[in-house]
């Protein structure tokens, strides 16, 4: 297991490397002259050139690269064009919010998705199972911008039950979560509906129920422990995305994550800041895809590493 | 004990656990929401307040710098405004007023300008606002080590002495009448010099502003919210509230939904279709505020198809203005009139291109250009309802005969083709705004110069007539304020009748306030003034 885990860590150092290599060049290729940008349509020549001479733009490209990966090695990000600030500091001002609103929102969507695929696997071509059905469609059909607002009209505007934007009250982060897990709910569900009801199709399950096993004994420990391979898949697939920031949500919620971050930053073209926050969300999806084949082993014994 | 052993039995137990603190996490967070409030009741009389009072503003912009000295964005320099002041203040009307200086003296050979300060100014430190501090801060401002993107404003800035702790001089290069307009700015704010060497700033890096102002800088949670508090020592009318939050919240239908919901007091531009309904609405107030912002379209002057200036003339003949304001713009703006805001100092009414279709076409066919198609360009969400008036625009060209294609794209994309270089430069029509940072033609005139075509400069419509070069030279220059007014009359005009532009309107600035407050007004300058703002 230690052996498996150093030679993905091994990997992922390779795999960042390209990434680093790959964002710095598409940034580039951006139409637009990001001094100019930052400096704003006022500044004259010579302040734009100022800024273009800061941000290194004037050096040639391999040379820029070298300066941003000899930091990088090193756990510089470089600084921010936008705001003169280093990258690793804005990043980490941002990120525990994008961290709550996931692990919230994934924890809602896992809990209420697995629930919910669960009754639906077990209770087949029922009208429960038909309501989850069009439940789970809605889920995924609703754009989150139209639900953000929806629930900041009922809950904030109508009911003032709570904050409709920002992230300076607990509160703050029910509806953001509500409205980033709706999709995510959506998919387990189905995914743990599909993937359940396959697995109590299994000759084996038809055994333990042969043998007297009791219903929830035969769904949960026999049935949904098989079943959570895929289901897992999907979580962490869900959970990867959103640690690198859900723009709409954090857009309509007014809430300081990752995803706006880096849309503003694109949008300024400020580049160190585009590329740290892409080496970060790289990295978090990397470290998170490690957890879920981990916890392929811990779900199903047959999984070995080599 | 027994539920507990009950769920470790069960293999859904960490299910029905992991619930149990998704819904408890939840119903904490209940506990904390904000207390109700009712928008559509009727303003009440004030009470006294039983604790600390606090004024709330939603932006839609996070802050890029808190250095005023680096300020590119008006609503950030609005925030600072709050905090740090100049010499030179404006007034609702766009006069000159005093600020830091109760008196100024142009020499009269315009070389220099000496100021007054006010006495027993003391910054948000405990420090005195003196000379040295003034000159501090302009040595600093002028420092290219500073990130300053609008100092060139203060370039013809020679030295700056402190002639005695109330008197400080600013000496010039050259005239340049336009300077105490200027000082108005956000940019050339005073602030403390024993600031820059604490609380974690430094002279290139100043992040926590300690200046002048009623509220000093307390807090803020990058792309959440400011917060300022009231400076007890302020030398000026003490505000009402205690402090002030600026919550950052980018999407306009959420800042309108923080207002009708009474969690916020003020926002600044909504979406602009809820215009109407929110001045229906008696728990809000909807100030259209007069800006300095000028919306145009700007016409590749270079281009064979725009070359003759009766094509450019029959283009503004061919767009009703009026019509596209009251419905595409909901009103928020207002016809131009000359080929800048009214506010500005040297602003000349020229006479308007009225809605003319039939003169359009006949200056088209005078200059020979039948079935025209033109490139149109236009951002999207950068101006009020933009690329909808583009829309609209490219309808009435159409009826003249003239087919214009819009096209939109992301900010950096958009400026990066409308300021290529001539012989790269492939756009022929393009939707652009331009609001000077302070109120004199001086900075509004620049986009008529040669000096400031692409890639130099911003004049994006290649503009080129040496008549008007050499008179706005002039007029930068001249210290007398009616020959300067004069000069720029004549520029105007003639700009105005070579028409390198469609000249459209100057935008609003539309501020929505709870009608539980009162005392928020507007500068000129596109900012909104609720320093003063009280309850009802």
């Amino acid at each position: 297991m230690r052996r498996y885990i150093a030679q993905r860590m091994a990997a992922a150092l390779v795999t960042l490397i390209g990434v680093s290599l790959l964002i710095f060049m598409l940034v580039r290729l951006l139409p637009g002259d990001p001094a100019r940008v930052i400096a704003g349509l006022l500044a004259d020549e010579r302040e734009v050139e100022r800024i273009r001479v800061q941000m290194g733009l004037n050096r040639p490209l391999p040379q820029q690269y070298a300066l941003f990966f000899t930091h990088f090695i090193r756990g510089d990000l470089g600084t921010s064009a936008r705001t003169g600030q280093p990258v690793l500091k804005e990043l980490l001002a941002r990120m525990p919010y994008s961290l709550e609103l996931a692990a919230v929102s994934t924890l809602l969507a896992v809990v209420v998705g697995v629930a919910a695929g669960v009754l639906a696997a077990t209770r087949r071509n029922t009208p429960l199972d038909y309501l989850i059905s069009l439940g789970t469609l809605i889920g995924i059909s609703m754009p989150v911008y139209w639900l953000g607002l929806l629930l900041i009209i009922l809950f904030a505007v109508k009911l003032h039950w709570l904050p409709a934007a920002g992230a300076d009250q607990p509160a703050s982060l029910i509806l953001p979560a509500l409205t980033l897990a709706a999709f995510s709910v959506a998919l387990i569900t189905r995914m743990t509906r599909a993937s359940l009801f396959d697995v109590l199709g299994q000759d084996y399950i038809r055994t333990a129920r042969a043998k007297g096993v009791a219903q929830r004994v035969v769904v949960y420990r026999h049935g949904l422990r098989n079943a959570m391979v895929p289901i897992v898949t999907v979580i962490g697939l869900q959970l990867g995305g959103l640690v690198g920031g859900a723009v709409l949500t954090e857009t309509v919620f007014g809430w300081p994550g990752l995803g706006q971050l880096l849309v503003n930053s694109i949008f300024s073209r400020d580049f160190p800041m585009v590329q740290g926050l892409v080496l970060t969300a790289a990295g978090m999806i990397i470290l998170i895809n490690l957890g879920v084949d981990l916890f392929y082993a811990y779900v199903d014994p047959r999984i070995h590493f080599s | 004990m027994n539920l507990l052993l009950g769920l470790r039995r069960h293999r859904s137990g960490p299910m029905l656990g992991a619930g149990l603190l998704v819904l408890s996490l939840l119903l904490s967070a209940c506990g904390s929401a904000p207390a109700p409030a009712s928008p559509s009741a009727a303003p009440a009389p004030t009470p006294a307040p039983a604790g600390p009072t606090s004024f709330r503003i939603a932006i839609g912009v996070d802050l890029d710098s808190t250095d005023p000295a680096g300020q590119t964005t008006t609503t950030v320099s609005n925030l600072l405004d709050y905090a740090v002041e100049t010499l030179v203040k404006l007034d609702k009307d766009g006069n000159l007023k005093p600020g830091l200086a109760d008196t100024w003296q142009v020499a009269g050979d315009g070389l220099s300008i000496t100021f007054k300060l006010h006495s027993g100014v003391k910054f948000q430190d405990g420090t005195a606002m003196d000379a040295n501090a003034v000159k501090f801060s302009f040595d600093r401002l002028l420092n290219p080590d500073v990130k300053s993107p609008q100092r060139s404003t203060f370039n013809s800035i020679k030295s700056v002495d402190a002639v005695d702790p109330a008197t400080v001089r600013l000496n010039l290069k050259e005239p340049a009448p336009y300077l105490l307009a200027g000082l108005t700015a956000t940019t050339s704010a005073v602030i403390s010099p024993a600031s820059v060497t604490a609380g974690g700033n430094t002279m290139t890096n100043y992040t926590t502003p300690v200046g002048t102002g009623p509220y000093s800088f307390k807090e803020y949670v990058k792309g959440s919210k400011v917060t300022l508090e009231k400076f007890k020592d302020y030398w000026g009318a003490k505000p009402y509230y205690d402090s002030v939050v600026f919550s950052i919240v980018p999407e306009a239908g959420t800042r309108e939904t923080l207002l009708q919901a009474g969690q916020v007091d003020m926002i600044i531009l909504p979406n602009t279709p809820d215009i109407p309904a929110l001045q229906k609405n008696p728990a809000v107030k909807v100030l259209l505020a007069s800006s300095n912002r000028t919306i145009f379209v700007a016409l590749n002057t270079r281009d064979a198809a725009l070359q003759d200036p009766r094509v450019r003339q029959a283009l503004n003949y061919a767009v009703n203005k009026e019509d596209i304001i009251k419905n595409v713009l909901f009103g928020a703006a207002e016809p131009m009139q000359g080929p800048m805001a009214p506010s500005l100092f040297g602003y000349c009414q020229t006479n308007a291109y009225p809605y003319d279709p039939d003169k359009a076409k006949s200056l088209l066919q005078q200059a020979g250009a039948t079935n025209l198609s033109l490139k149109f360009m236009s951002p999207t969400g950068r101006y009020v309802q933009d690329f909808q008036a583009a829309q609209a625009i490219a309808g009435y060209l159409d009826k003249v005969g003239v087919k214009a294609q819009v096209s939109t794209s992301d900010w950096p994309s958009y400026v990066g083709a409308i300021t290529a270089p001539p012989d790269k430069n492939a756009t022929q029509m393009h939707v652009l705004g331009w609001a000077p940072s302070f109120l004199d033609a001086q900075q509004a005139m620049v986009q008529f110069q040669t000096d400031n075509n692409p890639p130099k400069g911003l004049a994006t419509s290649f503009y080129s007539n040496a008549q008007v070069d050499s008179t706005l030279a002039q007029a930068a220059k001249e210290v007398n304020p009616d020959k300067r007014k004069q000069l720029y009359c004549d520029a105007e005009k003639q700009v105005w009748s070579d028409a390198p532009w469609i000249f459209l309107w100057v935008q609003s600035f539309p501020i929505v306030y709870s009608a539980k407050v009162t005392g928020v007004s507007f500068l000129p300058n596109e900012k909104f003034d609720a320093i003063y703002a009280k309850p009802q």
